[in-house]
């Protein structure tokens, strides 16, 4: 338990100090597991299932999009230019 | 131990707005949101643990086993996933804020009404 | 203000603030062993009054099922603005070119991607839906179930590819789904006010204990939250995947 708090506080230090966002992403899923087994200790398993699903799946896919969007070169075309 | 998931909690609350005050990426900066969020998360269920008791499941267990405060647990849980949501929100308005300045970095975005002309 | 005079107000007020802090953590109660009479009053109160044994489920669809009356349509909010936001410009077209990078080669999907995907997204869907309909008896419920369905949805993608995902999943259905979630709640409690009783009083038979399908009312409600969560993810998803996609301009617009 006192394990895990403090890896849960070193995750979060690593979130923020890891200051380009596509690897920030890996970070966040990473803090989100050591997270889950947290709650998991903290006889929480609803909550553990919920941040898996959520901080493994939803949010890093989330992020990479929109940075990947954003890379993205945006001169719109033609429809049927350009195939 | 008595006292450190209360400190563990606000040293995240601490670094997270540290990395939201200092950050030069918006996408950064949500992900520092995001750690503030996992701050109240751990405050929350700290708040509701008991030691030596179970899950606040009866499946295995008979009723009237010691457990632990699910009233917590129901917030953290609904919070986890419409926090997810409103993060998406916030990814939306800066993907918008990307296509109409062409720059993601805080310190070289001014207010509206500062200098542009027109 | 530039980003020097904020880090300086920060550390002025966590200057300001922490001896506070630090005093508050002194005097917290001990972790663990402190009383929690509200929890243990919902844990002796949930099996015998409600018949249901995941006591976090009772919380959030029955003692307190207004609030999550309340989160569901925050969820909702959220999801319509990021549709405002991001279709607005960019109108409903589903069959737009992928977006280029410049600098990064487009490598083909592998065989064992869609091999993979193939077997494990019906499986994945099933065990979404598992969870879900077991909310009343085991860890779970509708909103890990949903975002499991949700992302079950979205190994299509990573499969098969951008169009045949979104033909198979067409927006206006989970959009159609997600609201329908929302309305199911609310109807739940309007239903306990035809009834003649307060909004959303758990009316229906309770079931025994230990059963799946047990609960009352709160089985309906788990369910509306499940497509709620599903077709908002999905939307979202679907939202941010066009974004990736190359603008086309119409000729009528």
């Amino acid at each position: 338990m006192t394990l895990l708090l403090l890896l849960a506080a070193a995750g979060g230090t690593v979130v923020v100090l890891t200051r380009s966002p596509r690897r920030q992403v890996f970070a966040m899923a990473a803090n989100g597991l050591i997270l889950a087994l947290l709650f998991e200790t903290l006889q929480a398993p609803d909550v553990a299932l919920a941040e898996i699903v959520v901080g493994a799946v939803a949010l890093p896919l989330m992020f990479l999009v929109i940075l990947a969007s954003a890379r993205m070169d945006r001169a719109p075309r033609r429809p049927d230019a350009g195939r | 131990m008595n006292a450190l998931p209360w400190a563990v909690s606000a040293g995240l609350l601490a670094i997270g707005l540290y990395g939201m005050v200092t950050s030069r990426h918006f996408v950064h900066l949500i992900g520092c949101l995001s750690v503030v969020q996992a701050s109240t998360y751990v405050l929350l269920l700290a708040a509701g643990f008991r030691w030596n008791a179970i899950a606040p499941i009866f499946y295995s267990f008979a009723p009237g086993t010691p457990a632990v405060d699910p009233v917590v647990q129901a917030l953290v849980l609904t919070d986890i996933v419409v926090g997810a949501t409103v993060t998406a929100l916030l990814l939306a308005l800066v993907l918008e804020l990307h296509k109409r300045r062409g720059t993601l970095d805080p310190d070289q975005l001014r207010p509206l009404n500062r200098d542009r002309k027109g | 203000m530039n980003a020097r005079a904020r880090l300086l107000m920060f550390l002025f007020a966590w200057a300001a603030l922490g001896p506070a802090v630090v005093v508050l953590i002194l005097h917290l109660p001990r972790f663990g062993a402190h009383a929690l009479p509200y929890g243990d009053l919902i844990n002796d109160s949930a099996p015998r009054e409600r018949h249901v044994t995941n006591a976090v489920s009772a919380v959030n669809f029955d003692y307190r099922g207004i609030d999550t009356l309340g989160e569901e349509f925050m969820l909702l909010c959220a999801v319509t603005g990021v549709v405002v936001l991001l279709r607005s410009k960019r109108g409903e077209r589903v069959d737009a070119p992928a977006g280029r990078v410049e600098a990064r080669s487009l490598r083909p999907r592998s065989d064992a991607v869609s091999g993979v995907t193939r077997v494990l997204a019906p499986v994945t869907a099933l065990f979404g839906l598992t969870v879900a309909l077991h909310g009343m008896t085991t860890p779970g419920g509708g909103f890990q179930g949903g975002v499991i369905v949700a992302s079950a949805i979205l190994m299509v993608f990573l499969g098969e590819g951008y169009r045949s995902w979104r033909k198979s999943a067409p927006s206006i259905a989970f959009d159609a789904a997600e609201g329908a979630g929302a309305v199911l709640y609310a109807l739940c409690g309007f239903a306990s006010l035809l009834a003649g009783l307060p909004f959303l009083t758990n009316f229906l038979p309770l079931g025994t204990l230990r059963d799946v399908f047990s609960g009352g009312l709160m089985l309906i409600e788990n369910a509306g939250v499940t497509l709620a969560v599903a077709g908002g993810f999905t939307v979202l998803f679907g939202e941010f995947l066009e974004e990736t996609r190359v603008e086309t301009r119409d000729d009528e617009s």
